[in-house]
């Protein structure tokens, strides 16, 4: 009869949680989606949109008529973007929201997000294959090979960040937990050279970043001035609306993973604030870190950089970035080689009189 | 009962519960389908605008704009072309050829493990 209650409870929780986690991305999604284009825009020396704008573009959107191509196998063509949309909401159930820890923190870990990251490209792509056009054909190929190229530097961050994590607390058997990561952050316990392994590494996922979410330089897949919007190709009304709001959510996504796994850190303790007040000041804390994020690997990189071609893509990623992931890789283990062998070699942090 | 019904699969480093994640899916799936909902759902059926978008091109039969699966793997075949030449020579269909790459293999594998 416990047992019973305290599934109700959790059950509430989690269908509330789910709806809420789904407004919050949708919401925040579309203003970061208004600032990137604002502030991309006034980078470029033009007004630009008000950042309101992405909420207007969906709302015509849903106005629009919702075409299903003659050719297009229909059933598929229009649940794409809704299981696009659902899987990109299902993974911020595993990710911390400042101070508040993931809803599903028992349920699930960094592999799961890192598998569930790949399912609103997938929808694209099967979308993209069901529009029964050449080029959404096109632009759901090379969706496929930005994919499987990007996904190998990724898995290297995620292994080394668990690598180091297990190797200080030999205890724990949840270093792939989100929420363990965001308590436990690494900048204080590494070395120089790990410190150094660190930036690295962090530098690849904000250039993974932009591949995740087909932004400039790495998309090639809707590429409207070459293959008309690609995989979009075909999409209007509320499909692309739906399409419109995953890339939204998932920029938010993004962001929110970066965060996690290197700034997890909150400033409730410097006011020395509790409950509801600290949970509120973290929240607005983590915004800001998401939009400093979103600014850095989405909005400076796709103004400064013109599109990349699809080999390009996947030479970049497979011969240039993994190696640097490896690099930082290697870095992070000899750090770690050689705090346990030389007393005088401490982490960084305690040299700089931080800790 | 249900504790155990719910319980996450653990492998002692990841874990994860397929239940929640299914539960949320479905609860996502609703929440997106009504929004859906809000959406014009009608066009032109059999107009112009039903017709793939080929940018004013003439549409040829299937067969002639069918785009073979062998294009999907074009990015890594052109990125990673110095490593295919030298894989495609080496495919040549003798078996011997075969046979001694699997034999010098197997020599640097005893030696990788004798040195170590």
């Amino acid at each position: 009869m416990v047992n019973m209650a305290g599934f109700s409870l959790e059950f509430l929780l989690l269908v509330v949680g789910t709806i809420g986690l789904a407004l919050f991305g949708i919401f925040f999604g579309l203003i970061y989606k208004g600032i990137d284009r604002k502030l991309s825009a006034h980078m470029q020396g033009r007004i630009g949109p008000p950042i309101r704008q992405p909420f207007r573009d969906v709302v015509k959107l849903f106005t629009k008529e919702n075409i299903v191509p003659d050719n297009a196998i229909a059933w598929v063509f229009n649940w794409a973007p809704i299981i696009g949309l659902v899987g990109t909401i299902s993974i911020l159930l595993y990710l911390p929201i400042g101070s508040i820890n993931p809803i599903a923190n028992t349920s699930g870990d960094l592999i799961i997000v890192l598998y569930l990251l790949m399912i609103p490209s997938l929808a694209m792509v099967i979308g993209g294959f069901a529009s029964g056009s050449i080029y959404a054909t096109v632009g759901a190929q090379r969706e496929m090979a930005t994919m499987i190229a990007y996904e190998f530097p990724f898995a290297i961050i995620i292994v080394t960040i668990a690598w180091i994590l297990k190797t200080i607390n030999i205890e724990a058997t949840n270093v792939f937990s989100l929420s363990f990561i965001a308590a436990n952050p690494l900048w204080g316990n590494l070395g120089i050279l790990g410190f150094i392994g660190f930036i690295i590494l962090l530098l690849v996922l904000v250039i993974v970043t932009p591949a995740e979410l087909s932004k400039i330089p790495f998309d090639s897949p809707e590429a409207e001035t070459e293959i008309a919007g690609g995989l979009l190709a075909e999409y209007s009304g509320r499909n692309l609306g739906i399409f419109y709001l995953t890339d939204a959510v998932k920029t938010v996504v993004m962001a929110s993973i970066i965060v996690a796994l290197f700034f997890p850190y909150n400033i409730s303790g410097f006011f020395g604030l509790n409950n509801i007040p600290a949970i509120a000041v973290d929240f607005v804390f983590y915004l800001i870190k998401v939009l400093f994020v979103i600014l850095f690997s989405v909005t400076l990189i796709r103004v400064a950089i013109a599109r990349l071609k699809i080999d390009q893509i996947v030479g970049i990623y497979w011969l240039w970035i993994t190696l640097l992931g490896l690099v930082g890789l290697i870095c992070i283990m000899w750090d770690y080689q050689m705090m346990l062998r030389y007393e005088f070699y401490k982490p960084i942090f305690s040299i700089l009189g931080l800790q | 009962m249900i504790d155990t019904f719910l319980k996450s699969l653990e492998t002692g480093s990841g874990f994860w519960n397929p239940l929640v994640l299914g539960l949320a899916i479905i609860i996502a799936l609703l929440l997106i389908y009504i929004i859906r909902g809000f959406g014009k759902k009608d066009y032109k059926k059999g107009t112009e605008q039903t017709k793939a978008f080929l940018s004013g091109n003439p549409e040829y039969s299937k067969d002639e704009m069918h785009i073979k699966g062998k294009n999907l793997y074009w990015g890594f075949t052109q990125a990673l072309k110095s490593v295919y030449n030298v894989l495609e020579k080496m495919h040549n269909g003798n078996t011997s050829d075969y046979v001694l790459w699997f034999v010098i293999i197997i020599g640097a594998l005893f030696i990788i493990i004798g040195v170590i």
